[in-house]
């Protein structure tokens, strides 16, 4: 009996060191050339980009795909603006007519043939329509995009808008797809997306990866990898402890101050901090009661101690928000004057006058999201100082999102980016064409409405010191009506191994991930 | 037997429709909007309607309910509301991994669990016994993630005898086995626990019967005394055990398949959970349910095999 079960012992052991055996070249490396992604998510979504908003999904569109202009790689800023598909463009005095010139002999992947403006207007009309695409209400300015010759495109406007290259950039909708790709396809064009980028779809394997292939036609040259293993990674540890053993070579990181610190100890790591940074910002309904007087929401104003924030997040990681639009984004402007100093005497002074001698409570409905959830523990505990109470009820993330647009939430905590046009934030947040609950409701929880007419303004003014005048008015109108209090930006987090050039520096991206593009390299 | 079979099948209906009722209603009672995370949190609030329409979950509830189930019987199983995919498609993409992933940490659980058990139960109270009562009370409450993470730390980053990233590559025989070594010992050590433990106790019983009395009194070999009259005796609890624990493996290989980024039905779950996706979920349950359904049948059946007395009418 005892020697049986031995037996089994030893046959099991001996069956694991037969596979730990063989294993040493199963570790991918930058022997293979190919760059191995690690991303937190269990699986794709949509491969398509005209369907997709996820961050997930981003990173490869902006891999796989050409804008007419494209931001200069590495960064987030829409002034590096630079051609593309487009080799140059002109605009008519009043802004409405846009005509662009195609780039001639750049190749559809997989042999889809050349582009041409028939592609273009294609792909701008699909990103147009709602049927088809998750931005069309971006492109609800374009009155009609026609093809003057194959190279060239032109663009017509309803109303000018504050900016159209943002729209045509290899971002969201305007990534360009090929149209014999998409027609012939359909709703299977994001089993196998066609573009035109420096690499293109190669195999997926649902919740594994998506392996990407250098597309050797591509017009800037033939990239310098191989191939890009983008492998979806869900566990946290695992994809650390997968970085560490060499298995990526480029990683997803956390916005977190201890991730950052432990994964610059990995040996040949680098970890980037990049643009553009999601601001955290927390929208007072000024419609409820107590909120509905401003001397309550002073008071809370008064009540956060920013600083106190930057321990708790990190400062490596985060930066202190200095407006309701964050920085870096054209059109931002400092508002630091207007933010009033941590002053917990001040605050309950203001209260008292209110006539709430002994505090508020306020009802909160907020996710159970970590990250997010962690500030919101704090701000609760800042407030309470000042006798302010939170009623705080933690949901799961889906169940916030659909509260908090039933105006169910009296303080709402959100975290964005945006495309880095103060336009979009100001917009979304702060707009009353935005305001939660109304048919054109996006994401404005505090029913500001004080700052329409500046926005509006902004969106058609065509002199851009002027533009950002208004922009600038508009900021301060909001952040004196208390409509939002920005508290941090979280930046970005990637890390990649030291081995890897990118071939660029990396200031930010606006498809949140690192581009990796035909320059990419790794270091022998 | 036959007869028997198809009668726990056609008993199995009545579990099968309420399951899927329950589901159908619970995914829709739970706040959240398939459409928000399809269009993101930029969305109007018309596109969102827009897509609601397209997604049919604006119709009335029971307009839903009656074509979900007609779908569901004629095998239409509709399109995950995220993916555009067929949910059946889905489904059937990583089945094969969870199926493989469970099966082969039975064969180690049971492979470990019983020898050990009943080992144990002979030395009832020598230091062989606490060793093994300690260590699979030690399997019984480790959790499944902080074992594999522990595992991935030592044979992975230390021993580098196995990747990080097993992922479910089976081109070779060499790769399916490197791949499936780590999850499946890591599951297979909680299931040789559960195993351990009900084999000791069985087998004690067991051993204390009178036939066993009898058998040692005419003289049976020990060897034959305790196979096979001690262990076949013991064997009906073991199986039962197993048959609810395979229950508690798939629930286990959701952590599992996470950590060990494998492919499988417990990462689909957990994703058509968090984005809503009603119709992936009402799926993936009926698909549960059934594997519950059928590894009852299986348990049922085993005992045939063990103890002849058992008749199936």
């Amino acid at each position: 009996m005892k020697h049986r079960m031995m037996t089994a012992g030893i046959l099991l052991a001996g069956g694991l060191a037969v596979f730990a055996g063989t294993t040493d070249l199963a570790l991918a490396g930058p022997d293979t050339n190919i760059l191995n992604v690690g991303i937190a998510a269990p699986d794709a979504g949509r491969l398509d980009p005209h369907l997709s908003a996820t961050t997930i999904d981003k990173a490869v569109f902006g891999w796989m795909f050409n804008g007419l202009v494209r931001l200069k790689p590495g960064t987030a800023s829409p002034e590096t603006v630079e051609p593309d598909l487009a080799e140059s463009w002109e605009t008519s005095a009043d802004g409405l007519d846009w005509t662009f010139h195609l780039r001639q002999g750049v190749q559809c992947h997989h042999g889809y043939g050349e582009l041409t403006s028939a592609d273009i207007v294609y792909s701008l009309n699909r990103a147009a329509d709602p049927n088809r695409s998750s931005f069309s209400g971006d492109f609800s300015v374009f009155d009609k995009v026609e093809a003057v010759d194959p190279y060239t495109v032109k663009i017509v406007l309803k109303n000018p808008v504050p900016s159209l290259l943002g729209l045509v950039t290899n971002y969201h909708g305007g990534n360009i797809v090929c149209m014999k790709a998409a027609e012939e396809m359909g709703e299977d064009f994001q089993k196998r997306p066609i573009g035109t980028g420096p690499f293109m779809y190669g195999e997926y394997k649902p919740q594994q990866s998506l392996m990407l292939v250098a597309n050797p036609d591509y017009f800037r040259g033939k990239p310098e990898l191989d191939g890009i293993n983008y492998q979806y990674v869900p566990s946290d540890s695992a994809r650390d402890l997968a970085f560490q053993s060499g298995e990526l070579d480029m990683l997803y990181g956390k916005q977190d101050q201890t991730w950052v610190e432990r994964t610059k100890q990995v040996e040949g790591a680098v970890v980037h901090v990049m643009e553009p940074a999601e601001m955290s910002v927390m929208s007072l309904n000024i419609t409820s009661k107590p909120l509905d007087d401003i001397r309550v929401r002073q008071a809370i104003a008064m009540a956060v101690d920013r600083d106190q924030f930057m321990e708790f997040k990190g400062r490596d990681v985060t930066r202190v928000a200095k407006s309701v639009v964050p920085q870096g984004y054209l059109g931002y402007a400092d508002m630091s004057e207007l933010m009033p100093k941590h002053d917990v005497a001040g605050a309950k002074a203001l209260l008292a006058e209110a006539g709430f001698p002994d505090g508020v409570t306020l009802k909160v409905i907020h996710t159970a999201l970590p990250g997010m959830l962690g500030t919101m523990e704090v701000f609760q505990a800042q407030l309470a100082e000042a006798g302010i109470k939170l009623d705080l009820e933690v949901v799961e993330h889906a169940t916030f999102h659909a509260q908090i647009r039933k105006d169910l939430s009296q303080i709402v905590h959100y975290s964005a980016a945006r495309f880095p046009v103060a336009d979009t934030y100001l917009t979304q947040f702060f707009h009353s064409g935005s305001i939660v609950g109304t048919p054109t409701g996006i994401t404005n929880f505090s029913h500001c409405a004080v700052a329409d007419k500046e926005i509006e303004a902004a969106r058609v003014e065509q002199d851009p010191e002027a533009q950002k005048q208004l922009w600038k008015t508009a900021q301060e109108k909001i952040m004196a009506e208390v409509c939002g209090i920005p508290i941090y930006e979280n930046l970005q987090i990637w890390a990649t191994k030291t081995n890897l050039d990118l071939g660029y520096e990396l200031i930010g991206s606006l498809s949140l991930g690192p581009p990796v593009t035909e320059k990419t390299h790794f270091i022998k | 037997m036959l007869r028997f079979v198809v009668r726990r099948l056609i008993f199995a209906i009545p579990t099968l429709l309420a399951v899927m009722t329950m589901v159908f209603v619970l995914v829709r009672i739970v706040p959240g909007d398939p459409a928000q995370t399809i269009l993101g949190d930029q969305a109007s609030a018309e596109a969102l309607q827009t897509m609601r329409e397209r997604l049919g979950v604006d119709r009335p509830i029971l307009e839903q309910y009656v074509e979900f189930m007609r779908g569901a019987l004629v095998g239409d199983w509709g399109e995950s509301m995220v993916t555009g995919k067929p949910v059946l498609t889905e489904i059937a993409r990583v089945l094969p991994y969870t199926i493989e992933l469970t099966v082969v940490s039975l064969i180690i659980g049971a492979v470990i669990g019983i020898p050990l058990g009943a080992w144990s139960a002979l030395h009832r109270n020598e230091w062989i016994d606490y060793a093994t009562r300690v260590g699979s009370l030690l399997g019984l409450s480790f959790p499944a993630f902080v074992s594999a993470i522990l595992m991935l730390i030592v044979f992975s980053i230390q021993l580098r005898w196995l990747p990080v990233i097993s992922g479910g590559n089976r081109a070779t025989f060499g790769e399916w086995a490197r791949s499936l070594a780590l999850p499946a010992l890591n599951l297979g050590l909680i299931m040789a626990a559960y195993i351990t433990r009900v084999t000791r106790s069985s087998m004690l019983g067991s051993l204390g019967e009178d036939y066993i009395r009898t058998a040692r009194a005419k003289g049976v070999p020990e060897r034959v005394v305790i196979w096979r009259h001690g262990m076949r005796n013991a064997l009906i609890p073991v199986v039962t055990v197993v048959g609810l624990y395979l229950g508690i493996l798939i629930g286990n290989s959701v952590l599992t398949e996470i950590v060990f980024n494998r492919p499988g039905l417990g990462k689909l779950i957990v994703g058509a959970l968090g984005q809503r996706d009603y119709t992936l979920l009402q799926g993936l349950m009926i698909i549960y349910t059934f594997v519950i359904v059928i590894v009852n049948l299986l348990t049922d059946l085993t005992y045939g095999l063990i103890d002849p007395r058992v008749k199936y009418q």
